[in-house]
């Protein structure tokens, strides 16, 4: 059994008066100091090219998607979240994704689709906001993952950047 | 006659070339332009391997053109066997595109295979790659990519040697060779869709599956082809449980070898029908979806209260299930009769036998009584209740004859789909041939077996289950 010893207060404690202003002093030299508060999402979270948001499909200059729906991304995904169906279209590149989707329930932002495309046109962007009513609103399809090639610029020179410096290494 | 193969002494065939000898013994050789069931022309050259035969020094020769001689030698995996198959490959990957991302091919293309088994994808030719034609069209079934062929050859030989009909040929001459069809004609034929399964690269692709699906997506399971009475082996290759996307042939001696007709692989396009239900029974406003249990036992209910009852199998219906359905036809004091519609003209000399009853002989020798569309037609005029059952059967009497049955017969039909005719009070949807199992017995008695690839829709009932709930049901009235 412990018996707590109940701490006797000094006189300047029992008056009460004193003890308030200690603690406005504290409350009031706070409020002029810098905020450590982030006002999300007014104020968006920085990004660096190192951010593993979602994967997003790279568009060309022309707006025909890089993708040709060769499955590399959805064999490699861990948690199943893609699904492709290709189709054949008239131009030199004869094939090219009828239907294109992530499941973002299931994606967990690992970057193993990027890393295996062999056509660099899945790159993880820096859009990491996710949030909708139905199960439904978060597979995204073709319209709702493409982006221009130049949006995701960053991260592309970045991994390329990365990839060359381990070539370095491992070929030496 | 025995030789050696890689330190082990194995019996082999006489006849047959070393690559083959290899291959029975599970020593793997590449090859492209060998084919098991085809001449060899060893114009490939991939299937080198280093030779010693009697005192001369070991060389290295093509497996399979070269014949197996008693007391050979033979190391497929020596140094200078992997040196001149990495030249060989470096010849083949010159004026390939390499397009693997692309091509419908890659996962079973053994030129993919073996480069990287050989680990040579790059080259020492500084010559610009020559461009072919990409999508020339050979008549309606099949695609060739000049581009992507290595001119083994095989799809030439094919038509030669299989068909007896030739259609193909190597234009050209050198490093301008490609295949052609004679005067740009299309292709004719059942069989052109073996070329596909033959052409060891992405040359030739069939148009139906053409970048419809990545083949490691695709579940295979083996199964018997239902298109004739032959029951050739086939291969069913189902994408995510849904859609048959393709059917192959699988190997097999007795039966097919490694072919099939035309006809057996589209019906990959049948093998996904629209539109399938449990059960519909017959209301106030003509079909109307209800439980499989309801239609059931009004169907048990009807046969107690008619006489002159009409049972009708499909050709389709399996032996396992044949045994049941005569256990009812027994019930029923009826006998058991089979659909058996006239041969087609789709008669040929290889596989194709014209006749749409792939189970004939099994429920022949169940005891089943063979009955031409006609006759069927007429005895169902007579009949009080008509149960047809099984897969195809409206298909094979044909829908309009039904069309016109009078609402006073009521006319049982188990069928994957069906029709709106008013004869029909009850409509109770099965399992079709990718869906269920069982067993077929071929014109000449070998046995094939059919296979689940995929499952059946939600509702869907198995013919065998359907079966039995009729028969408990009419055992519970004796």
């Amino acid at each position: 059994m412990v018996i707590v010893k109940r701490k006797e207060l000094t006189l300047a404690e029992r008056l009460y008066i004193p003890e308030v202003l200690r603690g406005l002093r504290i409350t009031l030299g706070k409020m002029f100091q810098p905020k450590s508060t982030r006002q999300y999402p007014e104020e968006p979270i920085p990004s660096t090219e190192v951010t593993r948001g979602q994967p997003r499909l790279a568009e060309n200059e022309d707006g025909t998607l890089r993708c040709v729906s060769c499955g590399m991304c959805e064999i490699a995904c861990p948690a199943y979240a893609i699904t492709i169906d290709g189709h054949e279209i008239d131009r030199p590149i004869e094939r090219e994704p009828e239907r294109f989707e992530i499941d973002f329930l299931r994606c967990i932002l690992c970057g193993f689709c990027e890393e295996a495309c062999p056509k660099e046109a899945i790159w993880m962007s820096d859009e990491l906001e996710l949030a909708d009513t139905t199960r439904k609103g978060l597979i995204y399809g073709i319209e709702k993952l493409k982006r221009p090639a130049s949006a995701l610029q960053k991260r592309i020179d970045y991994v390329k950047r990365i990839n060359d410096r381990w070539r370095t290494f491992s070929s030496t | 006659m025995k030789i050696t193969v890689n330190g082990r002494e194995v019996e082999v065939d006489p006849s047959k070339p070393l690559i083959a000898a290899c291959h029975d013994n599970e020593v793997d050789v590449p090859n492209y332009c060998y084919h098991p069931g085809l001449t060899p022309v060893g114009s490939c050259r991939i299937c080198q391997v280093e030779v010693q035969e009697g005192e001369r020094p070991p060389r290295v020769v093509a497996a399979c053109r070269t014949p197996v001689s008693e007391g050979m030698i033979v190391d497929t995996n020596s140094e200078a066997a992997h040196e001149t198959r990495r030249e060989c490959l470096e010849f083949l990957l010159k004026d390939h595109p390499l397009d693997c991302p692309i091509c419908d091919k890659a996962g079973e293309c053994t030129l993919q295979d073996y480069t990287y088994a050989e680990g040579q994808s790059s080259g020492q030719s500084s010559e610009p790659r020559q461009n072919f034609e990409k999508r020339k069209s050979l008549g309606d079934k099949i695609v060739l990519d000049q581009e992507r062929c290595i001119l083994c050859s095989r799809c030439v030989r094919f038509f030669e040697e299989v068909t007896e009909k030739p259609q193909l040929t190597v234009a050209g001459l050198g490093s301008r060779s490609r295949i052609e069809t004679f005067g740009d004609r299309d292709l004719t034929g059942n069989y052109q869709g073996n070329i596909t399964d033959l052409c060891p690269v992405g040359a030739l692709t069939l148009k139906n599956f053409r970048f419809k699906a990545r083949v490691w997506n695709l579940v295979k399971k083996g199964s018997t082809c239902g298109e004739c009475s032959r029951g050739c082996s086939v291969s069913v290759e189902v994408l995510r449980q849904g859609e048959v996307k393709r059917i192959r042939p699988r190997y097999n001696e007795q039966v097919n070898r490694w072919w099939i007709c035309d006809t057996g692989r589209f019906s990959s396009d049948r093998a996904n029908p629209e539109g399938r239900v449990p059960a519909l029974l017959r209301g106030y406003s003509g079909l109307e979806a209800c439980e499989v249990e309801d239609a059931l036992d009004s169907v048990t209910s009807a046969y107690r209260a008619h006489d002159g009852h009409l049972l009708v199998v499909s050709p389709w219906v399996t032996v396992e299930e044949g045994e049941a359905l005569l256990e009812l036809a027994a019930s029923l004091k009826t006998e058991p009769i089979f659909l058996s519609p006239t041969p087609s003209e789709l008669k040929d000399d290889l596989l194709h036998t014209g006749d749409p009853c792939p189970n004939r002989r099994g429920l022949m020798d169940l005891g089943f009584i063979p009955k031409s569309p006609e006759e069927v037609r007429e005895l169902l005029s007579t009949a009080e209740t008509a149960t047809l059952f099984g897969e195809r059967i409206v298909e094979l009497i044909g829908p309009e004859p039904l069309d016109e049955l009078p609402t006073s017969l009521r006319l049982f039909l188990f069928d994957v789909s069906g029709i709106d005719a008013p004869a029909i009070a009850v409509h109770c949807g099965i399992a079709s041939w990718v869906e269920r199992g069982g067993t077929w017995v071929n014109i000449d008695g070998h046995v094939g077996r059919i296979q689940a690839t995929r499952p059946a829709p939600a509702g869907v009932r198995q013919p065998l289950s359907l079966i039995e709930g009729l028969l408990a049901a009419q055992e519970a009235v004796q």
